[in-house]
């Protein structure tokens, strides 16, 4: 498995000197991107995590935790990844930061933070995609799609609590 | 988003004002501080993969990957328009390989194309696709668990894309047999 991501590179790396591409030029032209992508990501990350911390530092967090736990329970998802579960939807950011909060507090190899990281690997933020898909093009009767992606997600949850499991 | 971050905000703010009013500056802070941690992180991330992702652009790897998927985004996504084609072939590939940040320009331009021919379906399609993640390598993760002294961080391989086919595959066969029923 650890394989993967070097032969990946040393694949591209072999195809972009067999073309002669100029590789210091073009990888930092790459990083130049990652840049502007990375400062145009901070007044959203700044905006939510302070909502984060607000929401958490007054109790509302833990409130709405016990509240949807035994939903939560039912299902076999474990309480601790419910914020995470929940926020996914709306914002990237926000569910990176509780995927990263989860991973800190229980380390990186336990059950709870694998599971969290396969519920945030195989989802994706459906509002803000369907946001900026669509932004600018005449009114879309999106609410079937959307519901459909949402349970999937939920399901799909389900399922990765289960194959962490096992696996 | 604008309105679940007003309820959220405003009401956590008026809970932890009643609770513990001086905690609410700190509170603020910390998280302003967080945010910047985790762009760090980030922008490691990124530079990494849009630096190779450059790399695979400009030595027509992209394209080549792109021309290897349309004869099955042509089937799926019912059109003939090439530009739509492309785009939505060059949005699978970086979904594929875990750089979503890199994919939602080409989704946005193939959207755009589609709505030319008023190709609703497949506009709604490629939203299901990417909604649901389509990745092969969950590179974010696995860098954010290699950060966090993971001794297996690649091990949710498996797992993960188990997860991810189970919900692309579910949304877009019930988006298109919901979609003949209806029809019919």
């Amino acid at each position: 498995m650890a394989y993967i991501v070097p032969v990946i590179f040393i694949a591209v790396l072999l195809f972009a000197m067999v073309k002669r591409v100029k590789i210091y030029d073009e990888l930092s032209a790459g990083v130049k991107e990652a840049v502007k992508f990375t400062i145009s990501l901070i007044p959203c990350l700044a905006a939510i995590f302070m909502m984060c911390e607000l929401f958490e530092a007054s109790g509302l967090a833990d409130g709405l935790t016990n509240l949807l736990s035994p939903v939560f329970s039912f299902f076999g998802i474990p309480k601790e990844l419910a914020k995470l579960v929940l926020i996914k939807p709306f914002s990237g950011s926000g569910s990176l930061a509780y995927l990263n909060n989860i991973i800190e507090e229980y380390g990186a190899d336990s059950y709870i933070a694998r599971c969290a990281a396969v519920c945030f690997g195989s989802s994706e933020t459906v509002f803000y995609i369907s946001a900026v898909y669509f932004a600018g093009l005449k009114q879309k009767k999106l609410a079937a799609p959307i519901a459909i992606v949402l349970v999937s997600a939920f399901l799909t949850t389900v399922l990765a609590c289960l194959v962490c499991r096992i696996m | 988003m604008n309105a679940v971050f007003t309820v959220i905000f405003s009401v956590s703010l008026l809970a932890l004002t009643v609770i513990a009013p001086e905690n609410v500056l700190p509170a603020l802070l910390n998280g302003a501080e967080k945010s910047l941690t985790m762009a760090v992180t980030l922008f490691c991330i990124y530079a990494v993969w849009m630096g190779i992702s450059r790399l695979a652009e400009k030595s027509g790897l992209s394209r080549a990957a792109a021309r290897g998927l349309k004869p099955l985004t042509r089937r799926l996504f019912k059109t003939e328009n090439e530009a739509a084609n492309e785009n939505i072939a060059m949005n699978l590939s970086c979904n594929l390989l875990g750089i979503g940040g890199a994919a939602t320009p080409y989704a946005v331009k193939a959207i755009g194309e589609l709505e030319k021919e008023n190709n609703d379906f497949a506009q709604k399609l490629l939203f299901i696709i990417n909604a649901t993640s389509v990745q092969i390598v969950p590179t974010t993760v696995i860098a954010l668990r290699t950060a966090a002294g993971s001794a297996a961080a690649a091990d949710i391989f498996l797992p993960s894309l188990l997860c991810t086919a189970f919900s692309t595959v579910f949304a877009a066969a019930v988006f298109i047999f919901g979609k003949k029923k209806w029809r019919t």
